[in-house]
C-alpha cells in the first residue's frame, strides 16, 4: 500500500508512505485513490508529509484522481508539502486545481467550517 | 545494466527459508521471505520481485495452488520456480504445465540453484534488451519521432534545442516546430506525465493530436496562442479517449517581422528570458493549467518584443530535477544558476557545459530545453 488511510468525520486522510513519489508507485497510488473515491469518500486530504520528491508521472496520477473526484462530486486537497514540492505545485499552477494546506489538521479544520 | 536480483522465497519451513535466504543473500540476491502463499501475496502487493522460488508442500495453499492463483493476476509474468523435495514425475509435470520456468529439487547444491537462477535472469534481461532494440528500430523505421529531426530557419533568429529522454527510452516530452510562412513559426514543447514507453506512445499520439490541433487553428487564420490553447484544452477535456492523459504545453509564436514572441502555457515551467541590452533576466510565467484538467484552462497570452542578443529558454521539468546529497529535488533556481554564466554566449557553450552533461548522466526524467535568440534587430 502506498497510502495509509485514516478516517475522520466526513473526511479521509490519505498519507503517502514513500519518500520518492515517482513512476514506480504512481499507478498504485492512482488506483488506491480511485478506490477511496469510488468507495464514496467526498473529502480526501492527500498528505505529502513523508514525501521529499515527486515526479511528473506521480503528479499526473494525482491530477487524474482529482478529475475522477470532480466527476464523483468529491474533493481532493493536499497537505504537508515540503518547500520544493510546494514550489513545484505553484510553478505549474497546480495550486489553482488543489487547495493546499500546511497540515492535515488545517485541511480537516477547513472541511469542518 | 546490472541484473536485478530480487527474489521472493516461499516456504512454510522457516529453517529452509532462513538458510536459503542466507545462501542467496551471499550471492548478491535481495530476498523477500514468505512463510505461506498468503504472506507471499501480501509481499507481492508491496514489491515486485524478479523471480519467485516457491515450495510445493505447504499447508492451506500449496505451491501449485499458489502458482494457479497468480495466473490471472498481474503477477503471472513474474518467472516462477518450484523448489521442493517432491520427486513424483506426475507432480513435476503438473508444475511445469503451470508455466513454471523450472522445477528444482531441494537437495540440489545451492551453487547449482544460484547459477540456474542467474542464467535465467540473464536470459530475461537479454530478451528484454533485444525487444527494446527491435521496438526502437521499428519506431525509427516508421519515422516516429517525438522531437524534430532538423531545426527551422527563421530570419533574424537562431533556434536550437537539447533533448535527453529518460534512460534513453523515448520519453514523455515532445517538441515540434511549425513553420507557417517566412514570418511565423510556432514552437511547441510538451511533457506528457509519465515516462518510458507508456508515456512515449501517449506522447506520440498526443503530439500528433496537438500538431493537428495547432495546424487546424493556424489554417483558420488563428494566430493567438491563447486561443489555440483554449481550443486544444476544450477538445482534450471533452474527448474521452485522451482526457485521462495529462500534459503540460508551452506554445510560442515567433513573429520574425515584428521581432516579437507570443507565449501561452498550460501547466508548464516559466520561460527564462534574457534581455541583452539591460543585461537583465526574467521568469515569464503564464497562467494556464495543465491541458485537459479543467474545462476552462485560464490561459493568458504574453507578448515580448525581442532585441538583438535577447535569449529565451523554454524547458520541461526534467531540467530542474536534481539528485542531491539529501535525495532528489525539483528546483527551478538550479537551472537559473547554471545558465546565468552562459547568458549572452552561444548556446553551444551551454550545451557542452557541465550542467547538461550532468542532466544526461543523472537520468531522472525526460529533459528538454529549447533555445531562441534574436540575432539581428
Amino acid at each position: 500500500m502506498i497510502l495509509q488511510i485514516n478516517d475522520h468525520q466526513d473526511a479521509l486522510v490519505a498519507t503517502i508512505q514513500v519518500k520518492e513519489a515517482n513512476l514506480t508507485v504512481s499507478e498504485k497510488f492512482k488506483a488506491e485513490l480511485f478506490t477511496q473515491i469510488d468507495g464514496g469518500s467526498k473529502y480526501i486530504v492527500v498528505n505529502f508529509e513523508e514525501v521529499t520528491y515527486v515526479d511528473s508521472s506521480f503528479l499526473g496520477a494525482l491530477v487524474s484522481a482529482l478529475k475522477h473526484a470532480i466527476t464523483n462530486k468529491a474533493e481532493i486537497v493536499v497537505a504537508g508539502l515540503n518547500k520544493d514540492i510546494l514550489g513545484l505545485f505553484r510553478l505549474i499552477r497546480l495550486d489553482k486545481a488543489f487547495k493546499i494546506f500546511d497540515t492535515t489538521e488545517g485541511a480537516l479544520a477547513d472541511k469542518a467550517k | 545494466m546490472p541484473v536485478s536480483k530480487k527474489i521472493l522465497l516461499v516456504d512454510d519451513n522457516t529453517l529452509v527459508l532462513e538458510m536459503m535466504g542466507r545462501a542467496l543473500g551471499k550471492e548478491g540476491f535481495e530476498c523477500m521471505k514468505a512463510a505461506s502463499a498468503g504472506q507471499a501475496m501480501e509481499l507481492l502487493k508491496e514489491e515486485r520481485p524478479d523471480i519467485i522460488l516457491s515450495d510445493y508442500h505447504m499447508p492451506e495453499v500449496n505451491g501449485f495452488e499458489f502458482r494457479q492463483n497468480l495466473i490471472g493476476t498481474d503477477f503471472k509474468d513474474i518467472p516462477f520456480m518450484f523448489l521442493t523435495s517432491e520427486v513424483d514425475r506426475d507432480v513435476m509435470l503438473e508444475g511445469i504445465n503451470l508455466e513454471a520456468v523450472d522445477y528444482i529439487l531441494k537437495d540440489t547444491p545451492v551453487q547449482v540453484i544460484v547459477s540456474k537462477i542467474d542464467n535465467f535472469l540473464t536470459t530475461v534481461r537479454e530478451q528484454h534488451e533485444r525487444t527494446l532494440k527491435e521496438l526502437s528500430k521499428a519506431a525509427m523505421a516508421l519515422n516516429l519521432h517525438s522531437v524534430p529531426q532538423k531545426l527551422p530557419v527563421i530570419g533574424g533568429f537562431e533556434i536550437d534545442f537539447w533533448h535527453k529522454p529518460f534512460q534513453n527510452y523515448p520519453g514523455g516530452d515532445f517538441i515540434d516546430f511549425i513553420t507557417v510562412d517566412e514570418r511565423h513559426t510556432f514552437i511547441v514543447l510538451g511533457d506528457v506525465m509519465g515516462k518510458k514507453w507508456g508515456a512515449w506512445y501517449f506522447s506520440f499520439g498526443f503530439l500528433s493530436y496537438i500538431r493537428a490541433a495547432v495546424r487546424i487553428c493556424i489554417s483558420e487564420g488563428n494566430f493567438s496562442t491563447k486561443n489555440i490553447l483554449q481550443k486544444i484544452n476544450s477538445v482534450v477535456y471533452h474527448d474521452p479517449v485522451v482526457n485521462d492523459v495529462l500534459s503540460s504545453l508551452s506554445l510560442v509564436l515567433i513573429d520574425a517581422k515584428e521581432s516579437t514572441i507570443k507565449y501561452s502555457g498550460a501547466g508548464d515551467l516559466p520561460l527564462f528570458y534574457y534581455n541583452s541590452k539591460d543585461d537583465a533576466t526574467k521568469e515569464v510565467r503564464s497562467s494556464g493549467m495543465l491541458l485537459g484538467l479543467m474545462p476552462d484552462g485560464d490561459f493568458d497570452e504574453i507578448e515580448i518584443k525581442l532585441s538583438a542578443g535577447d535569449q529565451i529558454f523554454i524547458l520541461t521539468d526534467g531540467i530542474i530535477d536534481a539528485d542531491t546529497d539529501t535525495g532528489k529535488k525539483t528546483d527551478y533556481n538550479s537551472f537559473i544558476a547554471a545558465v546565468t554564466p552562459f547568458l549572452g554566449k552561444p548556446f553551444a557553450d551551454f550545451k557542452a557545459g557541465d550542467f547538461l552533461k550532468w542532466k544526461a548522466k543523472e537520468h531522472i526524467d525526460d529533459c528538454s530545453l529549447i533555445y531562441l535568440k534574436r540575432t539581428t534587430s
